[in-house]
């Protein structure tokens, strides 16, 4: 019977929602998978290994040997700050690492072999007795290549410059140009000593489900000082930026489960529709019910094998694609997909047939005989509400495994639900409303709103399905959207990419002349002072050791200001007017937080030895990783003019006026410039890198989403070419036709789009706030937008699929029909 | 009034040329009656088609009353319909979405007639359905949706009726009915009435019966 119905071609159209569900389904999990372990590996470049456990003490050895068992390479490094001598009076502090022999893990060093010269790559660190130094200090020092240097008890020869670490960003602890050389040097030097500060950090690497293995065997046994490392810690930017493209890939991942769904479940409906008279004429001769249900209930798991199987193969053949495509843009190295793509694109088909595919073809059963006498016979084969209810089950089981997140899966479900509730009221509604205004019109208009009123349930849900489509592209054009532009505007081209600290009072006048001299954009100067909250509405807070939460004593650098900071929001109180005397302070809200205050309480704090009490005033918002000059509390400027400041600032370097540094540094030399340059390019890599997944997928999914529109349109192409045929026989000319037509589906888009508009603020409102972690934003052009692409689109598909009726002779439509 | 020349019509069929119709001239004249009749598959509704502009011949051409269908474009020929033509034909073919009332308008309207709703009341009173005049089609038995349809075909006052197989999907009796329809209203308007069919005392009732034999016209 398969056969039968394939050259029929009735079967082809199910066939092909199948096979396109299935290979979207599977192609984009693929592609989502293979690119997040990719992203991930890329992200584990910024440790320079899977894991790391950093520490203020040498960890035991027994965390190595246990790495070893677990097959895991294992390197280590150690950082501290350390004075630096060339010749007999040139001497600088720097920053000092260590590595031992397999250091970098993951990512590569790069170096050149003169200062500022052409970077060359390299997987490991300094060989024992030399050392890499950073081009700035080839200046300071007065040394070239092949120089001897001191560091404490132990001189080194000066091997090259270097130039990028991969896990350079960890932190803003790296004060003072970088010295890189071998760990097995540092017993020589002598200047590591108990209670030095330094950091060791332990660097695992290794197959993914053994790093897992070995860090949940590690954390117990964590002690105090010691702490485990992951992409977040590493780098928060990247960590952040990845989280949210990973729940934006499963969004569109999702997306694609939903649409596919609905692609079935139109191609199903169409299907039975088409077999009713088929199975009418069974029936007639002598088929049970029993027989039709084992014949198609038999077929639909043929074609579900045969679409799993030719969907898979598309699915993978549309990932590929992809990375080919992208190759240049991806410059990180896909990862393997494993079975799970396949295994959804199978349920996935499975499910569909079950939920969509199934109930009514279980119907076809019960169709009367009496249809082969008179064809216009109502069908019985209506949907019901249980239909509706087990295919919105599918859907969610489906979206929820995929995504394997609650809250996603919620709020687009809720979204569908707002779309589904709201359109079949609305659009019955409207219809109805539109006979009665129409009926007094001319005949173009009577016709098409006749055609829209007669098929009163079935438009309304012909609605509901294109509003459905057009809410999900809407969701992902304006989630996409947000996130870039608010990753562009987290890093913006100048964005601050070098810090200054450790400014003294007579030297600030001198270094704001020489920057604006020099071209160099900055942040305003702030005054810097290191205090510590001692008590809270004068209650003494435990030490971090004694403490059994969150409240605790705690170390904070403060400014002074009588404005508010540039980039800060004020979320509670409000701001001083300038030039008060009152011991006022405004906090930062997550510092607030911890600490448990709100405005109106008093804190007690120690600056040095002498003790400070003040009012918090208000509490800021502000983003950390902004790269500026960022504050936990901000006093009057009066209240610490007392006490003795350092000032820091934030500026942003070019490439080419790398050299300003070197100036720069021997003018000020006690001044502290950290480059975080090579972070916020890294940041910006990755960002790029995420953004252009994204779209990708974004068009993927869109792709889909036009196929299930041109189906949605297609599943009422049969009566309207019917109707349209009479007419044309009747004399109607083929202006009138389209015009009806045209009239009749850009109704139905106009429908679709305002439902979808409404739909999708809603959901990304919900996205926005429970699951990406961002700001909602109304987006009032999506209004003219959404209603207008639904007009335009549907009016224009519904009249292309018909444009077949003016084309093709009248008499043949009628016969085919 | 209505003349073929040559008409030819192929359609290819499984990679061949499949001829229906081979050569038919023939000539009807205003306000004459004629039957087409011949087994299933002679090629009557195609022919029926084809004196219609419902369809265009391989060769040859159609003229109706001066005008050479063939010359036209459909939209042309859709015009030409709108002015010219009736259809009645076997299952039918009422607009769903319309009421029985707005099925007789809709060719009034297409000529752009003021008087479409009382000329469409006139007719369908005419047919015994003014009880009807807002029911649908699916909520008219076979013979009332047939009965619609000749209202509708008549209320545009064509100059020719073309009807195809107008009893084929009725009882005897509702047939019955019907064929008196048909030919009163004819009579009283003067139409030249085309018509294909199977039934016999149809096609006795015309004034000429014209019989085709896979694909050509034989003499009776």
């Amino acid at each position: 019977m398969l056969a039968r119905d394939w050259r029929g071609g009735e079967l082809g159209i199910l066939v092909a929602a199948l096979v396109l569900a299935v290979a979207v389904v599977t192609g984009i999990s693929a592609f989502t998978t293979r690119l997040q372990s990719a992203l991930e590996q890329e992200s584990h470049r910024f440790l320079a290994a899977d894991a790391v456990l950093s520490s203020t003490r040498q960890a035991p050895g027994e965390f190595v040997e246990e790495a070893g068992r677990r097959d895991l390479r294992t390197a280590t490094t150690l950082s501290f700050p350390s004075m630096i001598f060339a010749g007999e009076e040139a001497m600088i502090l720097a920053s000092v690492k260590a590595a031992s022999d397999h250091y970098p893990l993951r990512g590569e060093l790069t170096y050149s072999s003169e200062p500022f010269g052409e970077v060359k790559t390299a997987t490991r660190g300094p060989q024992p007795g030399t050392v890499w130094l950073d081009s700035r200090l080839f200046a300071l020092l007065n040394v070239t290549v092949g120089d001897k240097v001191g560091i404490g008890e132990a001189e080194f020869v000066v091997e090259a410059a270097t130039r990028t670490e991969p896990d350079q960003a960890a932190g803003l602890s790296s004060f003072g140009p970088r010295v890189l050389m071998h760990y097995s040097d540092i017993p020589a030097t002598g200047v590591v000593q108990p209670g030095s500060r330094v950091e060791y950090r332990q660097l695992y690497a290794g197959a993914p489900a053994s790093v897992e293995a070995f860090t949940s065997w590690l954390e117990p046994q964590l002690e105090n000082g010691q702490r485990l490392l992951d992409v977040d810690q590493g780098q928060p930017g990247v960590g952040r930026a990845l989280a949210r493209a990973e729940r934006f890939l499963l969004l569109a991942g999702s997306l694609a489960v939903v649409l596919a769904g609905v692609a079935i479940a139109l191609a199903a409906r169409r299907f039975s529709e088409r077999h009713t008279d088929y199975v009418a004429i069974m029936k007639s001769l002598g088929a049970q019910s029993r027989v039709i249900n084992r014949l198609y209930g038999s077929s639909l798991i043929m074609l579900g094998l045969v679409a799993t199987a030719i969907g898979c193969t598309a699915g993978w053949a549309l990932q590929a694609v992809f990375f080919g495509l992208f190759a240049d843009q991806l410059p990180v190295t896909p990862g393997p997909a494993g079975p799970r793509p396949y295994a959804i694109g199978f349920a996935t088909a499975f499910t569909c047939l079950l939920c969509f595919a199934w109930p009514p073809l279980r119907r076809l059963g019960q169709a009367s005989p009496l249809r082969v006498l008179r064809r216009d016979m109502p069908s019985e084969n209506r949907r019901t509400l249980g239909d509706y209810l087990l295919g919105f089950v599918a859907i969610a089981g489906l979206m929820w495994w995929y995504s394997g997140d609650i809250r996603l899966t919620g709020a687009l479900l809720l979204g569908l639900g707002v779309t589904g509730v709201l359109g079949l009221g609305l659009a019955l509604t409207l219809l109805r409303g539109g006979r009665l205004v129409g009926m007094s019109a001319g005949s173009i208009w009577r016709l098409a709103l006749a055609g829209l009123q007669r098929r009163g349930t079935a438009n309304a849900l012909q609605v509901v399905i294109f509003a459905m489509a057009i809410m999900l592209l809407l969701v992902l054009v304006l989630v996409r959207t947000s996130l870039i532009r608010e990753w562009q505007a987290q890093l913006p081209a100048d964005a601050p990419n070098h810090f200054m600290l450790n400014i003294a009072p007579d030297e600030v006048q001198d270094i704001e002349q020489m920057l604006r001299s020099s071209d160099v954009p900055s942040e305003a100067i702030y005054p810097m002072i290191r205090g510590r909250v001692m008590s809270v509405n004068a209650e003494p807070l435990p030490t971090r050791d004694d403490a059994t939460g969150e409240r605790h004593q705690r170390g904070a650098n403060f400014t002074w200001s009588d404005t508010v900071p540039a980039g800060n929001e004020l979320v509670a109180g409000q701001w001083w007017p300038a030039g008060t005397e009152e011991a006022l302070v405004s906090l930062e809200e997550e510092f607030a937080l911890r600490l448990n205050v709100k405005v109106g309480d008093r804190i007690g704090l120690l600056i040095g030895s002498e003790p400070l009490e003040a009012t918090v005033a208000s509490i800021r918002k502000l983003d950390w990783q902004s790269f500026r000059p960022n504050f936990f509390m901000v006093f009057p400027p009066k209240v610490l003019a007392a006490f003795p400041a350092t000032f820091m600032t934030s500026f942003h370097l070019e490439p080419e006026q790398k050299p300003f540094l070197n100036t720069f540094i021997r003018r000020f030399p006690t001044v502290t410039v950290i480059e975080m340059d090579v972070v916020v390019e890294q940041v910006r890599g990755i960002v790029d890198q995420v953004s252009a997944a994204i779209e990708l997928v974004l068009g993927v999914i869109l792709a889909a989403g036009a196929l299930v529109l041109v189906a949605g349109v297609r599943a009422s192409v049969d009566s309207r070419m019917y109707e349209s045929s009479i007419l044309r026989a009747l004399g109607a000319r083929r202006g009138l036709i389209l015009g009806g037509l045209a009239i009749e589906f850009a109704a139905l888009g106009l429908f679709a789009g305002l439902l979808a508009t409404v739909a999708a603020e809603f959901s990304v409102y919900l996205l926005q706030a429970w699951v990406l972690d961002m700001r909602y934003v109304p987006s009032p052009w999506l209004w003219p937008i959404g209603i207008a692409s639904g007009t335009l689109l549907i009016g224009a598909l519904g009249v292309f699929s018909c444009r077949g009726v003016v084309s093709s002779p009248p008499l043949a439509v009628l016969r085919e029909l | 009034m209505i003349r073929a020349e040559n008409l030819q019509k192929t359609v290819p069929m499984g990679g061949r040329e499949l001829e229906i119709l081979k050569g038919i001239n023939l000539e009807i004249k205003s306000g004459e009656t004629v039957a087409v009749v011949g087994a299933s598959g002679s090629g009557k509704s195609t022919l029926l088609g084809l004196l219609a502009g419902l369809d265009e011949p391989s060769t040859g051409r159609v003229v109706i009353g001066g005008t050479d269908l063939s010359a036209l474009d459909e939209d042309g020929r859709a015009a030409f319909r709108a002015e010219n033509v009736g259809f009645v034909f076997q299952s039918f073919q009422l607009l769903p979405a319309l009421t029985a009332l707005e099925n007789v308008m809709l060719p009034l309207e297409l000529k752009g007639q003021q008087d479409a709703l009382s000329q469409a009341e006139h007719f369908l009173q005419r047919v015994e359905l003014a009880q009807r005049l807002d029911h649908y089609p699916r909520q008219l038995s076979g013979g009332e949706q047939q009965r619609v349809a000749i209202a509708r075909a008549f209320a545009a006052r064509p100059e020719i009726l073309f009807a195809d197989e107008p009893t084929g999907n009725l009882d005897s009796r509702t047939g019955e009915h019907i064929i008196e329809l048909l030919f009163q209203l004819n009579q009283e308007h003067g139409t030249t009435l085309v018509l294909v069919t199977h039934d016999l005392k149809l096609a006795e009732r015309c004034q000429r019966r014209l019989q085709l034999e896979a694909g050509e016209l034989v003499v009776t």
